[in-house]
């Protein structure tokens, strides 16, 4: 890739994690995901502790199904990222394995990447551990997407339409 | 199982009070609960749908409260899941019905459908494994 492209790209995915961050709805805001990387080789995202998300009162153990919300999530938008003209998706099937316990009040990291795209559907891969040194991994998915291909950047241009949330 | 005891039960866990369901049936095998829609549900923000984790959210919790038979012991540990998601998830009340397919000394396999009004017209449907031990 020229030096001049790589710009492009870079430029590209900036405003892709700007929009996604600027634009945040529902359960993404909820979330408070902070993108720490997004190119074509995967995207990783930050979850802070949250005691909402937890299956105890004392907040000690987050519950599994907030680990595949931000496993669907990073595989959005590893998709927005990888796939050029994206114009909207569809999660088909998502696979999750828990591996360990989420016993942890540390940020919750999670990389994910869309490892195969065709015309109608990406295939894409994750995984999340807790930002506490030893990376040891708590879950890993994978999913299934059915795909959508407009002129350019369709869903970002939408996005933008949509204005700042109330 | 006694439906005012299970909802006690799930109004004790953080993340099922951020869900908001209610529990509606219950026997030994299967478990009914409704979850109305609000916006910090949402998923995708032009369509406005649930978002897939929180349906997937949804299923499992339901699944994990149906396996256990005393709903007072420590929670079921999910094992994995598998999610086919088969229709757009509309904003409306999503219910939820788990079916306990087997069940031994330490695992169990529940499988689950989400519906918004019709029955007959899945939103997703997902297969859980616990650990009982």
């Amino acid at each position: 890739m020229s030096a001049k492209k790589d710009k492009k790209s870079a430029e590209r995915f900036a405003a892709i994690a700007a929009m996604w961050n600027s634009r945040a709805k529902g359960l993404i805001r909820e979330m408070k995901l902070e993108i720490e990387k997004a190119d074509l080789k995967g995207v990783q995202i930050r979850m802070p502790f949250n005691p909402d998300f937890c299956l105890d009162e004392e907040g000690t153990m987050l519950h599994g199904g907030v680990l595949t919300a931000l496993l669907d999530s990073a595989f959005g938008l590893a998709n927005f990222v990888a796939i050029d003209s994206i114009e909207s998706m569809a999660t088909l099937d998502l696979r999750v394995d828990y591996l360990r316990p989420a016993k942890s009040r540390a940020d919750v990291l999670v990389f994910a990447d869309c490892y195969r795209q065709t015309r109608h559907i990406a295939f894409g891969s994750g995984k999340i551990w807790f930002d506490t040194g030893d990376k040891e991994e708590v879950a890993r998915g994978t999913a299934a997407f059915a795909i959508t291909r407009g002129t350019s950047g369709g869903f970002l241009d939408k996005l933008n339409a949509t204005g700042p949330d109330k | 199982m006694n439906i005012s005891d299970i909802q006690a039960r799930c109004d004790r866990v953080p993340f099922f009070r951020f869900l908001d369901f209610t529990i509606t049936q219950a026997d030994e095998t299967h478990l009914v609960a409704q979850m109305p829609f609000a916006q910090r549900h949402i998923g995708n923000p032009i369509l406005e749908t649930y978002h897939g984790g929180i349906i997937a959210s949804f299923m499992e919790a339901i699944a994990s409260i149906c396996v256990l038979d005393d709903i007072n012991a420590a929670p079921a540990k999910p094992i994995n899941l598998n999610v086919d998601y088969l229709r757009p998830g509309f904003a409306g009340t999503l219910t939820t019905r788990a079916t306990i397919t087997k069940k031994g000394r330490r695992m169990a396999s529940v499988e689950t459908e989400a519906w918004l009004e019709d029955e007959a017209k899945p939103v997703a449907k997902a297969l859980f494994h616990f650990l009982l031990v």
